[in-house]
């Protein structure tokens, strides 16, 4: 199986978790030990600090390994910290980043059109995926809420929900899946006993993506879970790993 | 895939091990707060649990933390359509303490052996779940319960979780000084309090950890062996709400010897029910 971990990172984020990853050597260890052969990764001080310290210490540590893929943080463009919408895109394509976290909560900021200047649009027209995590909102409402608010103007983004609470969830996301062809959710928290078969049922196995909420989460949980659903061998590759593989091809920078 | 020792290798090629079944010691069953579960009827359950040779389930009725008058009924229904793959946890709710003597009677009722390949009855112990009842675990409305259960040496399986006041380590403590025959499962493993967990288990040879979420927690399993040693820690679910095969996994992560992952998935709880596994 060719796993493409979609939602993992490392670092020293202020309250840490029970089994920390530290550094991107501990991250690459535990990727090793997994099988797993690639991983979109982020920093902790993307959202602890700031992605303008983050999205650097990202790239820098991702530098020369090429399992590890670098994702950034994204910030508003009206204070300057990331440049202008264009410089950021410019930055994002000669550092080869494909893919972008939000922190809306965290950073204080309203994820709309109005606040993130030309951004969003970028995103949608180039195939640029936003992941969101769950926790990041109090609620699980509010997070869903959220996605539905972005996906209403934008309805071609790349959105992805990950970390999704593991106790019954399936009435918030399901509606978006069913209204927004690119809304996605990863499996690192998709506990469900047949879930991944019933969302691959309704909505396409490309809907799913593969991940751990590493170090949050051990990996082999979503990995056996994924390993025996009782789903096609092609759709279950697309899950862990084909469909971010193409996802990321197809960005246009 | 992690690729250490031979239980790993087998689950991850076959999705169950032959010779490692499973006792999955906190599951449910039927509805609850119209949570959308895909397998929660017994048809649907017996078909995961043969693929990944979980050999027996204990559950409690979703219905029973409600009503317990009737979820417990439909549980033996239940228990008594598949003797020889479910057994029963009898819930007590100490928000009708008023039917806690009846309910108690119910239970001595059940006490009767069912299905062909063992002699434990159709309900192994009793259910408590504090934080949904909202009535702590050292509450007195238990105690008839606990009476019963200490005089005939019956498991209690009682969801706990971090945060004193309610059903956390130090509730567990006391109960388990108080009642020194009540096999004590820690459901959720006091989920949060993990290193304090662990010592009320280690502290009392009768009180256990059970796994159920517990096990989605990177480190939390390595923390409870340290501390309180594979030979106390249980395996369980809260099926249908979660897949044994993600549990499973995160077993399979975790850094222990197979003899650990054999005490945890199948051997402590046959020890303590009694369950046949041939």
């Amino acid at each position: 199986m060719d796993w493409f971990d979609c939602n993992c990172w490392y670092g020293v984020p202020k309250s840490p978790p029970l089994a920390p990853a530290d550094t991107v050597e501990v991250l690459g260890s535990e990727l090793q030990r997994a099988g797993i052969v690639r991983a979109l990764v982020r920093n902790a001080a993307i959202w602890e600090e700031s992605p303008e310290v983050g999205n650097r210490l990202t790239s820098d540590d991702c530098a020369g390994d090429e399992r590890l893929v670098p994702a950034w943080g994204i910030l508003p463009p009206h204070t300057g910290e990331l440049g202008d919408v264009s410089e950021f895109l410019a930055a994002m394509r000669a550092a080869g980043v494909r893919a972008l976290w939000a922190y809306p909560a965290k950073h204080r900021y309203v994820l709309n059109t109005t606040t993130m200047g030309g951004l969003l649009e970028e995103l949608q027209d180039r195939g640029i995926q936003l992941f969101l995590a769950r926790r990041e909102l109090p609620g699980a409402m509010e997070v869903y809420e959220l996605a539905d608010r972005l996906l209403a103007d934008f309805p071609r983004l790349q959105l992805v929900a990950t970390a999704h609470g593991s106790w019954g969830e399936d009435r918030l996301f399901r509606p978006l899946m069913a209204r927004y062809p690119h809304f996605a959710v990863d499996t690192s928290r998709y506990e469900l006993d047949g879930g991944i078969e019933a969302i691959c049922r309704a909505y396409g196995p490309e809907r799913l993506l593969f991940g751990t909420n590493f170090p949050e989460t051990p990996m082999g949980g979503p990995m056996l879970t994924l390993l025996h659903a009782e789903i096609s061998d092609e759709d279950r590759a697309l899950i862990a790993g084909r469909n971010l593989r193409r996802m990321l091809e197809e960005v246009r920078l | 895939m992690i690729n250490e020792g031979r239980i790993t290798r087998e689950f991850v090629a076959h999705g169950r091990v032959d010779d490692c079944p499973v006792i999955d010691t906190h599951a449910h069953f039927g509805p609850y707060q119209a949570i959308y579960f895909p397998r929660h009827r017994p048809e649907r359950v017996l078909h995961t649990m043969d693929a990944c040779n979980v050999r027996w389930l204990i559950i409690s009725g979703h219905a029973a933390l409600v009503d317990t008058v009737r979820g417990n009924r439909e549980v033996a229904e239940v228990v008594a359509a598949h003797p020889d793959r479910i057994r029963g946890y009898w819930v007590v709710n100490p928000n009708y303490p008023e039917q806690t003597a009846r309910a108690l009677d119910g239970f001595e009722a059940e006490q009767t052996t069912v299905g062909q390949t063992s002699t434990v009855p159709a309900f192994v112990g009793f259910k408590f779940h504090p934080n949904g009842h909202a009535v702590p675990l050292t509450d007195d409305r238990y105690v008839p319960a606990l009476e019963y259960a200490d005089a005939r040496g019956l498991p209690v399986l009682s969801h706990t979780w971090a945060g004193k006041g309610m059903s956390s380590y130090a509730e567990v403590a006391a109960i388990a000084e108080r009642f020194p025959n009540v096999r004590f499962l820690m459901g959720h493993a006091g989920y949060g309090d993990w290193v304090d967990s662990a010592k009320v288990a280690r502290d009392h040879e009768h009180v256990y950890l059970e796994l159920t979420a517990a096990y989605s927690v990177r480190g939390s399993l390595e923390i409870m062996i340290e501390h309180a040693g594979s030979e106390k820690i249980l395996f369980g679910t809260d099926h249908p709400w979660f897949d044994p095969r993600y549990g499973i996994g995160c077993i399979l992560s975790a850094y222990m010897t197979d003899e650990d992952r054999r005490n945890i998935l199948y051997r402590n709880a046959q020890r303590l029910f009694g369950l046949p596994l041939e």
